[in-house]
């Protein structure tokens, strides 16, 4: 179920003193599989590009087909495409508003039109997904939940719809190091699970560990898209568009300045380089 | 979601440096200027000083116009009443118990003109200042005031509160709707009551998400020792200049041909 943008542009406020180009001329295709993490400094367009992916916001220009569907033609259902491609919105907890947990992650569900039963069992395999197994939390309300509990209440309603490819916008925002570990490895396993996976994120380490593809956004145009060893190869144009390298692959590149030549661009998350480097030790060099 | 009553358009014009009290006190003029009126002749006048200000203030008058489309409603149903229900005048036209006469035509056609008038007028003013000017010069304009009792200084900063949290309160509201949208919600189609139960995951969380708000600004306030306008000085005084001189002569000028009119 692939998702093709094509010269997508998006103006905010046409006409009016407030005007503002928030997306210039990006075009690129999501492959199934992929694990694609979007990158960019605050303002650099993310947030806006994600919300055309499932028909929120109409493009001002250009052209976006999810699954062969064109999401400007009057006749295609919103509905149909929200199905395939579910958001997660940045602090999706306050999207809550049901008597119970259980409950507000049947609503998408039931806005597709299922059953009764069938949203039930949705929505309780999505949250056995998301790590709330205990039963006694279904029946309670998602206001009395944890900070952490809640952000993964939100992902499961998004869940349960069963979208071929999910996008979650910065869903390790305002967590603790457990909590963002926890958020990691449920991402880790929903990709395993076979859907495709979008993470729209500022920070370089969170992206490093996971995906396999990565998109660089800057002042509203895409300028870079390929994989981390060769988006984190070229450091001057991260710098450039506002980020920092991932502190392994910083170090990485600063071993290899050092003389440690040997050590390969695919070292930027921790384990990789470890063993980069004690191979580069055994070898001999410096 | 369009509302551009009360929203302010950012510019450089002499209606936006004009001193806020001013141009509260001349909207206020002006308004009772609009009741003096009653003679063709002195709306028009009225008419064209409104669009001359307008001009000055270099907004859009489109902009302007957009603005007047939540009391088109109002302004018709007005013209009708009026048109139907005024008594004497030369009958011009005469169906079954429906009479049109000129008297009442033209007691409609004033009534409209009110109404379009007003509520520009009042545009203008929120167009070209700024919430925390306009709320600085109510609170201005309501000192005298608070020597008998009245509390000027809390209603002036409820008044910026609200209006500060106006946009933040469309944005949440857009970004919660936008929420729902992803997970299948549809605010647009359906009956009455389809609708307003559609709206229920909207309210919950903007509620929520608002009291939230309140409590946390309230203790912002208090860290930051607020207690009240008492002793409180400003950075930026507010000082009549030429601009507000000019605008008073032109007002006082209206007002006193339309009078006369």
């Amino acid at each position: 179920m692939p998702i093709e943008v094509k010269a997508l542009t998006h103006v905010y406020m046409p006409g009016t003193p407030f005007e503002k180009k928030a997306l210039d001329d990006v075009s690129f295709t999501v492959r199934d599989g992929d694990f694609i993490g979007l990158i960019g400094h605050t303002g650099s367009g993310k947030s806006t590009l994600i919300m055309h992916l499932n028909g929120l916001l109409k493009p001002t220009s250009g052209q976006i087909l999810v699954d062969g569907l064109d999401l400007s033609d009057k006749n295609v259902s919103l509905r149909e495409v929200r199905k395939r491609v579910g958001l997660v919105f940045q602090y999706p907890e306050y999207q809550l508003f049901e008597e119970t947990v259980v409950g507000d992650v049947m609503f998408g569900p039931r806005n597709l039109g299922l059953d009764e039963a069938e949203c039930r069992a949705r929505a309780e395999e999505a949250l056995r997904l998301v790590g709330l197994s205990d039963p006694a939390l279904w029946d309670k309300s998602p206001f009395e939940l944890s900070g952490g509990q809640k952000r993964r209440t939100a992902i499961a309603g998004v869940l349960a719809m069963k979208p071929g490819t999910l996008i979650l916008d910065e869903p390790t925002a305002g967590l603790d190091p457990r909590g963002r570990d926890g958020i990691m490895n449920l991402m880790r396993d929903i990709h395993a699970g076979g859907t495709t996976l979008i993470m729209v994120s500022h920070s370089m380490t969170d992206v490093s560990r996971l995906c396999s593809r990565i998109l660089v956004m800057n002042h509203a145009r895409l300028t870079a898209d390929g994989a981390p060893a060769d988006i984190f190869a070229d450091a001057a144009r991260i710098r450039e568009a506002g980020l920092e390298l991932p502190p392994c692959a910083a170090l990485a590149e600063k071993l290899r300045e050092a003389g440690f030549e040997g050590i390969p661009r695919e070292a930027y998350t921790q384990d990789a380089l470890a063993q980069a480097v004690l191979a580069a030790l055994e070898g001999g060099n410096p | 979601m369009q509302i551009t009553i009360g929203q302010y358009f950012p510019g450089d014009s002499p209606l936006h440096r004009m001193d806020p009290r001013a141009k509260i006190l001349f909207t206020i003029a002006l308004i009772a200027g609009v009741f003096l009126a009653d003679s063709a002749l002195s709306y028009a006048v009225l008419l064209a000083f409104v669009f001359a200000a307008i001009r000055i203030s270099r907004l859009s008058l489109k902009f302007v116009v957009k603005g007047l489309k939540p009391i088109l409603f109002i302004v018709v149903f007005t013209f009708i009443i009026n048109m139907f229900f005024t008594s004497g005048g030369r009958e011009l036209v005469r169906w079954r118990f429906i009479r049109v006469t000129d008297s009442g035509l033209r007691a409609a056609a004033f009534m409209a003109l009110r109404l379009v008038l007003l509520v520009m007028m009042a545009q203008l003013l929120t167009l070209t200042t700024s919430s925390i000017a306009l709320t600085d010069g109510i609170e201005a304009l309501l000192k005298p005031l608070s020597k008998i009792g009245f509390p000027a200084h809390e209603l002036a900063m409820m008044m910026s509160i609200a209006m500060r949290f106006i946009p933040t309160l469309m944005e949440e509201t857009d970004k919660i709707m936008k929420a729902q949208m992803a997970r299948g919600a549809d605010f647009e189609s359906g009956n009455l009551i389809q609708r307003a139960k559609a709206m229920l995951p909207l309210l919950v969380p903007l509620f929520v998400s608002a009291f939230r708000r309140a409590d946390e600004l309230a203790l912002a306030m208090e860290a930051r020792c607020y207690r009240g306008g008492q002793g409180r000085t400003r950075m930026k005084q507010l000082r009549f200049t030429r601009v507000d001189a000019a605008g008073a002569a032109c007002v006082a000028a209206l007002i006193a041909v339309v009078a006369v009119l």
